[in-house]
């Protein structure tokens, strides 16, 4: 029996063995059939942008394990793929994101997504450029990425000297309607441009400039702008900075009671942790915002707004913040181009971006001929944060709240 | 008139906040002569340390002051003896090479273990103002910069008056010397670390509450500090505070009537000319003379 029974394991191992060689090649066919598709790429983990690059990473992360695990890989051209992601730390440093970008086009990756900051975006986009592999990217808005006459670099937002026209067009909606305004930016690519935005549009819509001021890259006191803020005050406060100098603004404002009629913050106030940091003085507060998990798009893959939300909560429990949307919504969107392409070839992929005209759930993408978003499709929200929570204001047709204005003075919040 | 007396002020306000920061990093450099490139990382150290305390503990985070200094002498004693005593023994410039690679690792630990994300410690007058006549001054900042003097004054007593601090002074001034009178000299140099990293604990709070703080923001007190001991000399809290006082005005005056983006530009200038014509710094090292 035991002998026999040896035979028989012996036979079937045999058996098990002939038949895994005669399926070898159909085994070998089938893993053939899953291609994956690599995104390249840097994203900020650590350094001074660690804090909107985690945000970006993660929603990487989401749309990527939604694609390969909720809907098992995306069909293009009748062949079923996976998607991978090689990213790595750049430390929110611009020479360490050129070094790893070069090293992964001579690895051959074909597709990148971006990193965070303006500094890093367009450095890396030149490598890129110059490789003729698309980047898409939700990090980068300086007018310097899109003038530079590059094909292959596409971008979630309006270039910033046109990212302010929709804020300037709520302030024309304001009753009393504000007469003046004064603009405070810091020293780093994006800022200054943003600034330049500000200007441009605010002066369109006939509002007076009283005031500009150009803040070093990180500043630790601002007493003395606000100074002369307290001596020429405007009716509007623009500030366009990243998050940690918005808050020191807002706080020295509160603590030496610099009050304007309205305080507008680009980046700052859509953060929760901003928020707490401010309490009741983050009350009626606006920023900008391009995403919320209200607005109401359609989507082939992840259905809405809230059901990508309802995925990411899932996987993440840190709080869910536009850039990460914005970043879901870059490879969502190098899929659609592939799947419009019918073909991952990055030449092919790159002219479908240009005519890209998609609906998901982070917003309708179209970019212009230089590669930023439309500036009416792809333009920004404006967010004031009331009863703690930021609702949209503007547009109307995506608007959760009316705008408060003006807002009370400080020690009234109090 | 206001304008000018206004910008003085918060200049004084500011340069004792950079005082307080640079302390730390001035005693090292004095006694050890060791440039602490992980000076901004006991700053943010003390910062985060105050907040997980007063957050916890439902207690003001100045009060966390004795608990947190206690940490930071303690972790600044065994990161004296265990590290950088050893990279000193080997080479001049090891301890330099040393301190940036644990500035690196630990920048990274804290992003690992407190995230990135932008902090700050608020507490309930954190954005409370008063005014003297027409000069509006922010109390925090002002209740910052008189605890910033008594830590400064604190620390002086500390070195002029008691035991510990004439060991310190005597090895500062003559290590051979020192030792032939019996003083253990590995000893000292780690207990003046320990007191160093206390003192930038302690001005991590007073930071903490000012502005908001993140992992990322380490290189900026360092730089600070490095600027306000060259500015001020080497090894005194005096030093420091005039070299912190200096700073701060220099900066808020430049920003008011030059242009707020040149802080900067004027802050290293003043470094440079002061490098060419006073290197020793305004107050020159306070161990020097018997060297």
């Amino acid at each position: 029996m035991t002998l026999h029974s040896k035979k028989a394991t012996r036979r079937r191992v045999m058996s098990a063995l002939g038949a895994a060689a005669l399926a070898a090649p159909a085994i070998r066919s089938a893993h053939a059939q899953a291609k994956t598709i690599v995104f390249g790429g840097s994203v900020p983990l650590t350094g001074a942008a660690a804090e909107t690059g985690l945000n970006v990473n993660n929603g990487y992360i989401t749309a990527v394990s939604y694609f390969n695990d909720v809907l098992g890989g995306v069909e293009i051209a009748g062949e079923k793929y996976k998607l991978e992601l090689k990213l790595f730390d750049d430390a929110s440093d611009p020479a360490r994101a050129t070094t790893l970008i070069q090293r992964q086009i001579d690895e051959g990756t074909n597709f990148f997504l971006g990193s965070f900051g303006s500094n890093i975006v367009l450095p890396t986009a030149a490598i890129t450029e110059r490789a003729k592999k698309p980047m898409v990217q939700t990090g980068g808005g300086s007018d310097a990425i899109f003038t530079k006459g590059f094909k292959y670099v596409f971008g979630m937002y309006p270039r910033a000297t046109r990212q302010f026209a929709s804020t300037a067009a709520l302030f024309k909606t304001l009753t009393p309607t504000p007469q003046t305004y004064s603009v405070i930016w810091t020293n780093d690519a994006f800022s200054k441009t943003a600034g330049q935005g500000v200007k441009l549009s605010c002066d369109a819509a006939g509002f007076k400039k009283l005031d500009e001021f150009e803040l070093p890259a990180k500043p630790t006191d601002v007493s003395s702008v606000l100074g002369s803020v307290r001596a020429n005050t405007p009716d509007l406060l623009v500030c366009v900075m990243h998050d940690q100098d918005s808050l020191l603004i807002a706080r020295q404002m509160v603590a030496s009671n610099t009050n304007v009629k309205c305080l507008f913050q680009g980046l700052g106030p859509q953060l929760a942790s901003f928020r707490e940091a401010l309490g009741k003085y983050s009350e009626y507060l606006m920023c900008s915002t391009y995403w919320d998990e209200s607005v109401p798009y359609k989507d082939k893959f992840f259905g809405d707004s809230r059901k990508f939300v309802e995925y990411y909560k899932k996987k993440f429990t840190r709080p869910i913040a536009y850039h990460t949307a914005g970043a879901a919504a870059c490879i969502e969107t190098y899929i659609l181009a592939m799947q419009a392409a019918k073909s991952t070839n990055p030449e092919a992929v790159r002219d479908a971006l240009s005519k890209a005209d998609y609906e998901t759930f982070y917003s309708r993408i179209k970019f212009t001929p230089d590669g930023d978003g439309d500036a009416i499709i792809m333009g920004s929200m404006i967010g004031q944060v009331q009863k703690t929570k930021l609702e949209i204001v503007f547009p109307e047709a995506a608007s959760s709240a009316k705008p408060l204005y003006p807002q009370p003075m400080w020690d009234k919040k109090a | 008139m206001n304008l000018v007396v206004q910008t003085l002020a918060d200049g004084l306000v500011l340069g004792g906040i950079y005082a307080l920061a640079a302390v730390g990093f001035s005693l090292i450099f004095g006694v050890l002569h060791v440039i602490n490139l992980s000076h901004g990382i006991l700053v943010l150290l003390g910062a985060y340390l105050a907040l997980i305390l007063s957050t916890s503990l439902r207690i003001d985070p100045l009060l966390t002051m004795p608990a947190v200094m206690a940490v930071l002498f303690v972790v600044g004693y065994a990161y004296q003896r265990l590290l950088i005593q050893r990279a000193v023994d080997r080479s001049p410039l090891g301890s330099m090479l040393l301190t940036f690679g644990v500035a690196l690792m630990l920048q990274n630990t804290m992003i690992w273990v407190f995230s990135p994300d932008m902090k700050s410690i608020t507490p309930g007058y954190a954005l409370a103002s008063f005014k003297l006549g027409a000069i509006s001054f922010d109390a925090v900042r002002v209740s910052c910069l008189l605890a910033s003097l008594v830590m400064l004054c604190c620390l002086a007593a500390l070195l002029k008056f008691s035991a510990l601090g004439r060991v310190i002074r005597a090895t500062a001034q003559q290590t051979l010397a020192a030792r032939l009178c019996g003083v253990n000299v590995r000893h000292v140099y780690a207990l003046t670390f320990a007191v160093s990293a206390a003192f930038a604990g302690a001005s991590g709070i007073v930071i903490g509450i000012i502005l908001p703080f993140s992992p990322a923001d380490e290189g900026t007190w360092t730089l600070n500090a490095f600027v306000v001991v060259v500015l001020g000399g080497v090894g005194s809290p005096a030093g420091a505070l005039i070299g912190g006082l200096l700073l701060g005005m220099v900066s808020t005056l430049t920003a008011q009537y030059i242009g707020p983006s040149f802080p900067n530009v004027t802050m290293f200038l003043l470094l440079v000319l002061l490098l060419l014509v006073r290197p020793q710094g305004l107050l020159g090292n306070a161990f020097a003379p018997s060297r």
